[in-house]
């Protein structure tokens, strides 16, 4: 337990290390970026006085190091100032988003985990068969399909051919807004059956492959045969062999999740989601930079604490892992 | 004693002591190949690739077009959205512009920052991962850690922010995806050094006085190389899509003409509603190069490593 503890503050040590990496980057990042902030408020009117004015009130004037220490502080507190645009806290709009992005990635989560474990298991107990085989083929090609294509073919074959679902966006004009009335509203789940859809085509192909090879290992365990000697009927054994092929899938949970995160920008533009990824396209189109800011800041934070939860999951979940 | 490298599975030891372990490497790629060429589907991939490759480097006998040019009508108008026709056989665009072209084009695009950014990322990922993980020490702490605060970048995100602070550019993108690559290569070469410098073939270049330097890069070195081409393959497939994506969500190079350029001007003209012919051809090509590349690299997974090979 001691190699645990001591790995888990390494492991929290390296986290610090690398959210320190990125943000002094995205620092730096913006420092570049074109035009003064002041500018997007002050028309022509102004007097330099007014606009220096201006620059003292927000900290422009400051030395850059003590801008610096001002941001990691704002950024480590989740104090992202005000939208250029939107007359909002930058904070709030991210926690809408965020919202938004979840209700869009956790539903395709939960099926894509449940099915793929179910099929990979089946698939993987019946080693060589057709359905294997059958699986295997539509997984691998599943997977190797770029999937904001599929999105793409999926509006126009679904939404505009065929008409049978809302071409985008979570709900109707006039819809529920709060996420709970939109979670108890029919209006809210056709709306995201298409964008679930495509995203669970390709997650799904992971847990299937994953289940299916870890269970081609167990299958040849020896603690199978003692099942079956006690007599259990072989659904029952498949059950078992399942449990322990679990292992590795929990893993793979949360570094699915990371990456469903960072590749969830292209459906939330093909499918106008107001999520985060979103907002981030059109606050680099408006040059709302802080906005910009802080969805950057949100996605590296959920990827890294994510991978934290993959590698610390790994070892409480499988106790044959030694922290050496 | 410089010819003892190489490790011991690859041939009986007096073949390898006559060939020296770049020869080795060599005809090792020889026998892969052989045995890709016996799986079906790495087959199928590899003509699907040998197709694009020939639509680039004849892009301009096969275009009827230029990238930027407009289709005029019989009657002297720009055809604009027109569907699929003799002179036209794909359609023409909301700028009346030939997609046939377009798309032709656009295969220059993609095997361009394909290959350049997948070689350009092995290269970087291979030399950290073999200089990481033969000196070990503070050295490797230090490329390691690198490696860790790249695993933590958002790739879209990241590059959609770089790409807004310059101007679009094709150098640009690839820049960013060799960003993007290399990490994943780096610590694959890694692990395969850390067991790689343990072998006796190691020990004897060193017993007989070879430089760290030499043995690094003759004796260790080309075994690492097989694993280097399978990120190859896959950083090509990975690099097209990512520059099909950015191109998508409007952070592509505005001077050239790419298929994820033409998926966003498409999908801005609505053309997803109206015009499928627009549409189709840049979705499809890209679909069918990143699955051939695909098929490939996991055809030459198995031949790397044989446990993921079926019964």
């Amino acid at each position: 337990m001691a190699g645990f503890r001591r790995y888990l503050i390494r492991r929290l040590l390296l986290l610090g290390f690398v959210l320190w990496c990125i943000l002094t980057i995205m620092f730096a990042l913006f420092q570049l970026l074109p035009g003064d902030p002041t500018s997007m408020f002050v028309d022509s009117n102004f007097s330099q006085e007014m606009i220096e004015r201006q620059k003292q009130l927000w900290g422009l004037a400051d030395p850059v190091w003590l801008q610096y220490l001002r941001y990691l502080r704002n950024m480590l507190l989740f104090d992202f100032g005000q939208s250029f645009f939107q007359n909002e806290p930058v904070r709030e709009i991210m926690v809408d988003k965020m919202v938004n992005t979840t209700l869009m990635i956790v539903p395709a989560l939960i099926v894509s985990v449940i099915a793929g474990t179910i099929v990979g298991a089946v698939a993987g107990w019946r080693r060589g068969g057709p359905f294997e085989r059958l699986t295997v083929g539509t997984s691998l090609f599943l997977h190797s399909a770029p999937s904001f294509v599929v999105g793409i073919l999926a509006l126009m074959v679904f939404s505009y051919q065929l008409q049978w679902l809302p071409p985008g966006g979570m709900v109707s004009l006039g819809g529920p807004e709060s996420a709970w009335e939109m979670l108890v509203s029919r209006d809210f789940w056709t709306h995201l059956a298409l964008p679930c859809l495509v995203l669970v085509s390709r997650e799904i192909t992971g847990p299937i492959l994953l289940l299916r090879s870890s269970m081609l290992e167990v299958k040849g365990s020896d603690f199978l045969d003692i099942l079956r000697a006690k007599g259990l009927p072989e659904r029952a054994i498949v059950v078992h062999a399942t449990r322990n092929a679990l292992l590795p899938l929990v893993t793979y949970i949360a570094v699915m999740t990371a990456m469903l995160f960072q590749g969830q920008v292209l459906l939330e533009i093909i499918f106008s989601w107001p999520g985060v990824g979103r907002e981030l396209v059109q606050a680099l189109n408006d040059l709302d930079y802080p906005v910009a800011q802080a969805a950057l800041y949100v996605m590296a934070l959920v990827t890294l604490l994510l991978n934290l939860v993959a590698d610390l999951l790994y070892g409480v979940i499988d106790p044959r892992v030694t922290y050496e | 004693m410089a010819g003892t490298g190489s490790g011991p599975a690859l041939a009986p030891p007096t073949q390898v002591r006559a060939l020296g372990p770049w020869r080795a490497a060599a005809a090792q790629a020889r026998t892969t190949l052989r045995i890709l060429a016996a799986d079906r589907s790495a087959v199928v991939g590899m003509v699907v690739i040998g197709a694009f490759v020939l639509v680039a480097l004849l892009a301009p006998w096969i275009a009827p077009y230029g990238p930027f040019e407009v289709a005029y009508a019989s009657d002297g108008g720009v055809a604009r959205l027109s569907p699929p026709s003799a002179s036209n056989p794909f359609g023409t665009t909301n700028q009346g512009m030939d997609v046939f072209s377009q798309l032709v084009w656009g295969t220059r695009v993609a095997l361009l920052v394909g290959l350049v950014s997948a070689i350009g990322s092995v290269i970087i990922g291979t030399l950290i991962g073999l200089v990481a993980g033969y000196f070990g020490g503070w050295t490797d702490d230090v490329l390691m850690r690198l490696t860790d605060v790249a695993f933590g970048i958002p790739f879209l995100p990241f590059a959609m922010v770089v790409i807004s602070i310059s101007r679009p550019s094709l150098p640009l993108i690839i820049v960013l995806v060799v960003f993007f690559l290399w990490r994943t290569t780096a610590r694959v070469i890694r692990a395969q050094v850390l067991s790689l410098k343990e072998r006796p073939f190691v020990w004897a270049a060193r017993a007989a006085g070879a430089s760290d330097f030499k043995i690094l890069f003759r004796h260790v070195a080309p075994n690492a190389l097989p694993l280097s081409f399978l990120y190859v393959a896959i950083g090509v497939q990975t690099a097209v899509m990512l520059e099909a994506g950015l191109s998508f969500l409007g952070f592509g190079d505005p001077q050239v003409q790419s298929w994820g350029i033409m998926l966003n001007a498409a999908f801005r003209a609505g053309a997803m509603r109206s015009a499928w012919w627009w549409v189709l051809p840049p979705a499809l090509a890209l679909s069918a190069f990143v699955m051939a590349v695909f098929m490939i690299s996991r055809a030459y997974e198995e031949v790397l490593n044989p446990r993921l090979r079926k019964a």
